[in-house]
């Protein structure tokens, strides 16, 4: 095979993994956020579903795209309002919580979308800046936010108190922040990225709708948070490596390569798991110290 | 402790209350592995079962979607016996195990699968010959592709689904020597956004006629119209509208005649169970032309259809697979019985099918 | 105390059900209808209790596998990996030795089930003890391998011939299935589970290692000073409560599917772990639970059939009565 056919392969796969990354990276990114809080949501996939089909419910109602992305986020955010509540005002255990919120977010979102079934939508419109490609709103703002979330995390005091929340709540009391409200605040945030990833997922890549579509990625973005050692930037980067990882083992295939599609979708996760025994043996301890409560950390 | 008496009592009376009078008509379950609403296989057994219960009065159908293919079937079928149904279709392929060991307990339900090959005395099976029928659509790709490259989408790649491709393959081959096909499986029946990918994936690859054997058509046609090369469709003949510019033709399956056929020999006591493998003509249907197809062309596919509807196999020796082995030899042709033994690729497909 | 209790679920019972015959309501469909259903083919039935009893099995044994470790202070999300991994290496034992007769077999795919589970658990268990990796993101990280292996295997070198390629192992012979009660699918696998169950919950309170447990759980480092070999029982405790997961896939490949097929588990392994923190840890509670937990997904299976609703919006009512739950804790749980 000729080098041009090469690089244009390469660059055809580097445009599908963007695609498909995007819509892991901003899952991946709330999560983040409300873990930098100390909250972990096992719940994910629920918002991502939340978001997928209330998003599509409200395009494929109204024609606007762009409305469906708003329905999307203020859905998500009011159902990890729901979350939040239980968690931060309740103080119930995270991860049965974050599991409840899964089961709701697959029950509600397939109400939401069963009238929707089969139909296809335009979605987000695309459009481009030269020659770096066509894609839509939410892949061309997927740096934007990367940076600005880093820059919210680690340059602005709101940030500084989230993380701060994240570390020991109780020394942050002390300095006169409010932890609840500073969690509240991260969950809702963290509600409506989730439930813009999975928007995205509906809106962009697929065009329609169907009950369960997100396929686990909810969970993959928990894997990916750690992975990008909690930090946006990373993020970007990991979703784009997991999001290229299913791509890869497809165009793979449609080179008649012969490789086995299971064992190219395990190796994120194993990439996740030695990279944390690396820095297990060299005792850096990069999550939020209060993540969770009890949960994570070592004794 | 009266209230705990009188609660028990409603309890007793709701029971009591609760013996379903039995309907006077048949009642027909049914279990789809996906949604009825995907413009494709499901809701073509769907509307197949609408129709049926349309010609067939006093009919009462029980639908459930979304029922996976293990044995987890065998409770929601079983469930719908219990609601007194006394024929079931059990539609989609990994059904089958579960319905055929539920029809060994309940011999007086008849049970009808779709796609597979065990049969009982109560338990019958039924498909489309799809293969064949695949051959006047690699007809139209291989007219109509630009690139010589055509790209399929296969859901789970079992047997029956590689005939499919090796069909099209040798259709498109016989009008375009030089068209090749590429292939990507899935690993699943519908997983939209794999769906989505794999399209474009073989799209990269180079192919401007893109197909699928998906339960739905929906998402791959919709990308291919979205990167605008030609798609074929497959499973429902709705699904044109779905790409205006790029639809070129598609297959689709009438299933509503054969259902009639089977609710009413249930009525009357007089089912038989067959292996009902029909073709063009009985159980499917050629869609609609799109508008990108040019006149000549309709007419090449539209008489490579007829041959096929009366009895063309395309199928027949000499058949060389795609590394070079003669699988087929001169003279030999493979008929209906061997359609699920397919683990190989023809000459001009790209992959391996093992 | 117990009529308290007992009150305080009936309530929780009767406020989950109000809210979800609202939003059953609100789509059209008829709650009360949905309710009596249930009622009627659910305890009114043969069938529908059995299968009720069919449907608790793997959530007990899911949900030992998380109460277990959680007495010791740890916490195992990692059921539905060594579910799977119990199923995989049970496959290779049912696969490898289709010969031997069913008092042999059965056995010993029952050993190799516990054996894949609990392998599974070892590495998690290893980097908790080094003070490495914790075990919540270890076994939630293998979550997601496992069934890729699985898959792996059934569209590879266990790929059955005789169902014209479709991914799945070939069909167990009959001395490798789980024998079952006539006319239902009660096999004996409910009854590894009892055991299991009844076991854990004895093993916790009467026996001298239930004692050192509960103690770990309590306190580490006092229980280390006096002299009490932590790392030791969180190792065994990691493996045996993913060797008891394991034995769930081994039910589930011997007894339900009867092969090895890619959707093992619809997440037996989150819901037992939910099972587990809403039972607190007693075994009784557990049985409880997992009682609860099958009779509302029954409730869904119905929906579908009588009303067509989509199954899957039954678990709006699950996660309706969880977060009810949820609301009311305050107290943290020795579990947590």
């Amino acid at each position: 095979m000729s080098l041009s056919l090469n690089m244009s392969l390469l660059a055809a796969v580097i445009a599908s993994s963007i695609l498909s990354g995007t819509s892991l990276f901003y899952a991946t990114l709330g999560e983040l956020v409300g873990e930098r809080a100390g909250i972990v949501n096992l719940g994910l996939e629920g918002l991502m579903l939340i978001g997928a089909s209330a998003g599509f419910a409200v395009t494929a109602s109204s024609g606007d795209a762009y409305l469906g992305l708003i329905a999307a986020a203020l859905a998500g955010s009011a159902a990890n309002m729901i979350f939040a509540y239980v968690v931060v005002g309740r103080r119930a255990n995270q991860l049965a919580a974050g599991l409840t919120l899964m089961f709701f977010g697959l029950g509600a979102s397939t109400l939401i979308g069963r009238p929707f079934v089969g139909e296809v939508v335009a979605g987000l419109p695309h459009f481009g800046f030269g020659g770096f490609g066509s894609y839509d709103l939410l892949v061309w703002l997927a740096l934007p936010n990367a940076l600005g979330f880093w820059a919210l995390l680690f340059r602005t005091r709101w940030g500084l108190a989230l993380r701060a929340v994240g570390e020991d709540p109780a020394a942050a009391f002390a300095a006169g922040k409010s932890p609840n409200l500073i969690r509240y605040q991260a969950l809702a945030i963290a509600g409506a990225l989730g439930a813009i990833g999975g928007a995205h997922l509906a809106l962009a890549l697929t065009h329609t709708w169907d009950e369960g579509m997100t396929a686990g990625r909810g969970f993959i973005a928990i894997a990916l948070v750690i992975f990008a050692k909690w930090n946006p930037l990373w993020a970007l980067v990991g979703a784009l490596v997991f999001g290229g990882a299913e791509i890869a083992q497809l165009e793979l295939q449609a080179r008649g390569a012969d490789v086995s599609p299971f064992l190219m979708s395990m190796i994120p996760y194993l990439l996740t798991l030695i990279v944390l025994i690396f820095w297990g043996f060299n005792h850096r301890a990069a999550a939020p110290a209060a993540l969770g409560r009890n949960f994570f950390g070592v004794e | 402790m009266s209230r705990l008496r009188y609660y028990l009592s409603l309890c007793l009376l709701l029971l009591v209350g609760a013996m379903p009078a039995h309907a006077a008509g048949l009642v027909v379950g049914a279990i789809y592995v996906g949604s009825i609403n995907d413009y494709g296989y499901n809701q073509s057994m769907h509307e197949g079962l609408v129709a049926m219960k349309e010609a067939v009065p006093g009919t009462k159908l029980l639908e459930a979607e979304n029922v996976p293919e293990t044995a987890e079937a065998s409770r929601v079928m079983e469930g719908m016996i219990q609601q007194g149904a006394k024929l079931i279709f059990a539609t989609s392929f990994g059904h089958q195990q579960a319905a055929f060991d539920l029809a060994k307990q309940h011999p007086d339900v008849v049970f009808e699968h779709a796609g597979g090959w065990m049969q009982a005395a109560n338990f019958g099976n039924f498909f489309a010959a799809t293969q064949a029928a695949w051959y006047p659509m690699g007809v139209a790709a291989g007219k109509m592709t630009k690139s010589n490259t055509l790209g399929f989408v296969a859901g789970v790649p079992i047997g029956y689904v590689i005939g499919n491709i090796n069909a099209f393959a040798l259709g498109a081959r016989s009008v375009n020597p030089k068209a090749e096909v590429r292939v990507v499986a899935i690993g699943s029946w519908s997983d939209k956004a794999k769906e989505a990918a794999a399209a474009g994936a073989l799209i990269d690859q180079g192919a401007d006629v893109v197909t699928m054997h998906v339960d739905s058509p929906a998402t791959v046609i919709q990308t291919a119209e979205s990167r605008g090369v030609y798609s074929i469709g497959f499973q429902s003949l709705a699904a044109e509208k779905l790409a205006p510019k790029g639809w070129l033709t598609g297959l689709g399956f009438t299933w509503g005649p054969f259902m009639t056929e089977t609710a009413k020999s249930v009525i009357a006591g007089t089912f038989k169970p067959a292996m009902v493998r029909d073709g063009l003509g009985k159980m499917m249907a050629v869609a609609p032309f799109g508008s990108a197809v040019p006149e000549p062309v309709r007419a090449v596919v539209t008489a490579s259809a007829d041959k096929v509807a009366a009895g063309f196999n395309p199928f027949t020796g000499p058949i060389v697979d795609n590394a070079g082995t003669v699988r087929i030899k001169e003279g030999e042709s493979w008929g209906g019985d061997k359609m699920g033994n397919f683990d190989w690729y023809v000459e001009g497909v790209v992959g391996k099918a093992k | 105390m117990l009529r308290q209790r007992l009150q305080r679920a009936a309530a929780i019972a009767l406020a989950a059900l109000v809210v979800f015959g609202l939003i059953l309501v609100i789509d059209g469909k008829d709650p009360l209808r949905a309710y009596h259903d249930t009622l009627v083919y659910v305890f009114g039935n043969r069938y529908g209790f059995s299968e009720l009893l069919v449907r608790m099995s793997p959530l007990i044994l899911t949900a030992v596998a998380v109460a277990l470790p959680s007495r010791l202070g740890l916490i195992n999300v990692g059921g539905e990996g060594q579910l799977y991994m119990g199923g995989w290496l049970a496959t290779a034992g049912a696969l490898g030795f289709p010969d031997l007769p069913a008092w042999l077999l059965l056995p010993l795919l029952t050993m190799l089930g516990f054996l894949g589970g609990a392998l599974w658990a070892l590495l998690p268990a290893l980097l908790r003890v080094g003070k490495i990796v914790n075990e919540t993101i270890s076994t939630l990280l293998l979550n997601y391998v496992a069934p890729l292996i699985v898959s792996y295997f059934i569209f590879g070198p266990w790929r059955s011939e005789e169902s014209s390629s479709y991914p799945q192992s070939p069909a167990f012979v009959p001395a490798a299935r789980l024998p079952t009660l006539d006319g239902t699918r009660i096999h004996l696998g409910l009854v590894y589970s009892v055991i299991c169950v009844v076991l854990y919950g004895y093993v916790l309170a009467r026996t001298r290692w239930g004692l050192d447990m509960r103690a770990i759980g309590g306190n580490a480092e006092a229980s280390l000073r006096l002299g009490i070999p932590v790392s030791a029982y969180v190792i065994a405790a990691m493996m045996i409560a993913g060797g008891i997961a394991g034995i769930a896939g081994m039910v589930e490949v011997s007894a339900i599917q009867g092969r090895l097929v890619a959707q093992l588990s619809p997440g037996y392994g989150y819901i037992g772990f939910l099972v587990a923190w809403l039972a607190g840890g007693s075994a009784t509670a557990i049985l409880l639970m997992a009682f609860l937990f099958a009779v509302v997904s029954s409730t869904g299976d119905i929906l579908q059939i009588t009303q067509g609703v989509p199954s899957a919006v039954i678990n709006i009512l699950i996660a309706v009565i969880l977060f009810i739950v949820l609301g009311q804790r305050q107290r943290p749980r020795a579990a947590s």
